[in-house]
């Protein structure tokens, strides 16, 4: 496994995330992380910092995924909420429960429309987890 | 996918026949120059695989169809169109995508551009000034919640009655800007959070404004309809739902990945979720899909009057005469109910246009009677410094495409490639030097739509003429634009 556990890799439309992960914990959080490289914010540095806590359900892997980058991708939208911190705590049984840390009204290069299921598919390695997330941008 | 899987059934037309796989209801086809095709034959070009997945979906009219513009998506291709039977047939969140109504609108004027190009660096400034752009800018609009259920509900209405548009735009828009069917009540609260702000607002990626110069006309007889003559300004808008739509597709795409098990459909690829046309899930997401074009006719609208302030700040007193008016407003992300003959049969489908544009031939009821002799304008942007088109449908996309024609010009580069390759300044400075005026947010996001990573828009453009889709008007070059 190379060092930076995520890479866009070619896709002519849209974007497209490959993710890597010792464990499903650690390939969600990687994922999150890579999304929000690539939507590129900039915080206020007058805007105090805010939690917000996660706990979903899915009926699969691949649609967990999905429901938690897409509660990101709400909040960077909706609340301009440039994430500094991840942690997801706990993740079985297609449910998960998190915390991420930002800051509120920041600025950002990119724009995340959304996270598809294209393609997506949770696959397991000698190593851990991958998996390649196409985003529409 | 090689050449040989297809029968060439025209100079432009490729057929993929249902033997090709065994979970093809119906055939493929794919409008294409020889050089467009071979161009979409690449090993990692997955846009006819995503072709061919479209013609599984139950209930199909007729063929799975491709536009010469195709490129690869997420589930369908763009430039995809297909056509599910209303009484068999299917409706899909993610064939529609998350823009939906992303569109085009084309304003035109009488302003010679020998007569504006003093003042052209100031228009556009102004532009970008007035029309709020980028990622998650809120708009200019403050709108109370009811006022804008309203907007969702009555579309170009509300823009009518809020003096943001004016009586002859409405009957220039597709479907006069405003579809029946829209059902808040089938809107999320964070679909409503996410669009209550965005409105009047252009946006970031592909979205845009661009000034142009009628470069050729080809049809004088509908360029005089459209009140288009050579040398003359026009502009382009395009943008879509907002973060509105995006959220009615997300909403909805989750939601009916158990609909598509409850009704025992199986897909190649989930982005393709769907349901029953006439199952209560299918007519929510239609009545929530409805409400997102609608705000998406406003979206333009709004942005129209934003850029009729801007020509006059700049150009009244130094210009003849600095109005605008509407050549037409198109849709090229919808799922309409349409009645089309298939097979000398008359059948009601929901017509799925993914990155593909209406183009109703002539004699079609619903275009204001200026139009009706000539069809439908099919408005047609190319990338960013290269040349745009206006053409009008016709009896041949009525009879072969459900009435429907290409979008734009189509991109071959990935966006990362686009990064890799073109330097944003660098870019700039060559439109610059061209003569097009260049304003934008983001370098990179300007490398991301380089000109580079498109096709060449007239070979697409040759290419549905030559199939006889659609028919050239007048050509466009652009001299400003205007990007978030």
């Amino acid at each position: 496994m190379s060092d930076q556990p995520w890479e866009e890799i070619e896709h002519s439309a849209d974007w497209a995330l490959r993710v890597r992960g010792e464990d499903l914990r650690a390939l969600y959080e990687n994922a999150a992380r890579g999304m929000i490289a690539l939507a590129g914010g900039e915080a206020d540095p007058d805007q105090p910092a805010v939690s917000h806590d996660f706990a979903l359900s899915a009926p699969d892997a691949e649609t967990l995924l999905i429901d938690w980058l897409t509660e990101l991708v709400y909040l960077i939208e909706d609340k301009s909420l440039v994430i500094s911190d991840i942690r997801v705590a706990r993740i079985e049984n297609f449910s998960l429960e998190a915390t991420v840390r930002g800051t509120p009204g920041g600025h950002f290069s990119k724009h995340i429309k959304a996270v598809t299921y294209h393609g997506l598919e949770i696959i397991r390695r000698d190593d851990g987890y991958e998996a390649t997330i196409v985003f529409d941008v | 996918m090689r050449k040989q899987d297809f029968n060439r059934i025209a100079e432009y037309v490729w057929e993929i026949p249902t033997s090709y796989r065994d979970d093809m209801n119906v055939p493929a086809r794919l409008y294409a120059s020889e050089r467009l095709l071979e161009a979409v034959l690449g090993e990692d070009d997955k846009s006819v695989e995503q072709l061919v997945n479209t013609a599984t979906l139950p209930g199909l009219a007729g063929y799975a169809l491709a536009m010469p513009d195709i490129h690869q998506g997420y589930g369908f291709p763009i430039g995809g169109v297909i056509a599910p039977r209303v009484e068999d047939g299917v409706i899909s969140p993610g064939g529609v995508g998350y823009d939906i109504n992303c569109g085009v609108r084309v304003l035109a004027s009488r302003i010679h551009y020998e007569e504006a190009a003093p003042y052209l660096s100031d228009l556009a400034t102004a532009l970008y000034r007035n029309c709020p752009s980028g990622v998650g800018k809120g708009g200019s609009l403050q709108i109370s919640k009811s006022d804008f259920v309203d907007l969702l509900h009555d579309g170009a209405q509300w823009a009518l009655r809020n003096g943001y548009a004016l009586p002859e735009d409405i009957e220039r828009t597709e479907e006069n800007g405003r579809l029946a069917g829209a059902d808040v009540s089938h809107v999320s609260s964070r679909a409503m959070s996410r669009g209550i702000e965005q409105v009047g607002t252009l946006g970031a990626g592909n979205h845009f404004i661009e000034v142009d110069m009628i470069d050729e006309v080809f049809d004088e007889q509908a360029a005089d309809a459209m009140g288009l003559a050579p040398g003359n300004l026009v502009v382009q808008i395009h943008s879509g739902s907002r973060g509105f739509g995006h959220q009615v597709c997300t909403d909805y795409v989750r939601e009916f990945q158990s609909a598509a098990q409850k009704y025992g459909i199986h897909l190649p690829d989930r982005q393709l979720i769907c349901a029953p046309f006439q199952s209560p899930e299918g007519q929510a997401y239609f009545g929530a899909m409805n409400a997102a074009a609608n705000y998406a006719f406003v979206n333009r609208q709004v942005l129209a009057y934003h850029i009729r302030r801007s020509f006059e700040e700049v150009l009244a007193g130094k210009v003849d005469d600095w109005h605008l008016h509407q050549v037409y407003d198109i849709a090229h992300n919808m799922a309409k109910r349409e009645t089309h003959v298939v097979n000398g049969e008359t059948v009601e489908v929901v017509v799925h246009r993914k990155g593909a544009t209406r183009a109703f031939g002539p004699g079609f009821e619903g275009l204001p009677p200026e139009y009706r002799p000539i069809g439908q304008p099919v408005l047609v942007p190319g990338s960013m410094g290269t040349a745009s088109w206006i053409l009008v449908g016709t009896e041949g996309s009525m009879a072969q495409t459900f009435g429907s024609s290409c979008h734009g010009a189509g991109r071959v580069m990935s966006r990362r490639e686009a990064k890799r390759s073109v330097h944003g300044g660098t870019l700039r400075t060559e439109l610059e030097q061209e003569g097009i005026h260049v304003r934008a947010g983001s370098m990179s996001g300007l490398a991301e739509e380089a000109p580079q990573a498109y096709k060449d828009v007239d070979e697409v453009v040759k290419t549905v003429s030559g199939a006889g889709i659609a028919r050239k008007v007048a050509r466009l070059v652009p001299v400003a634009v205007i990007k978030g």
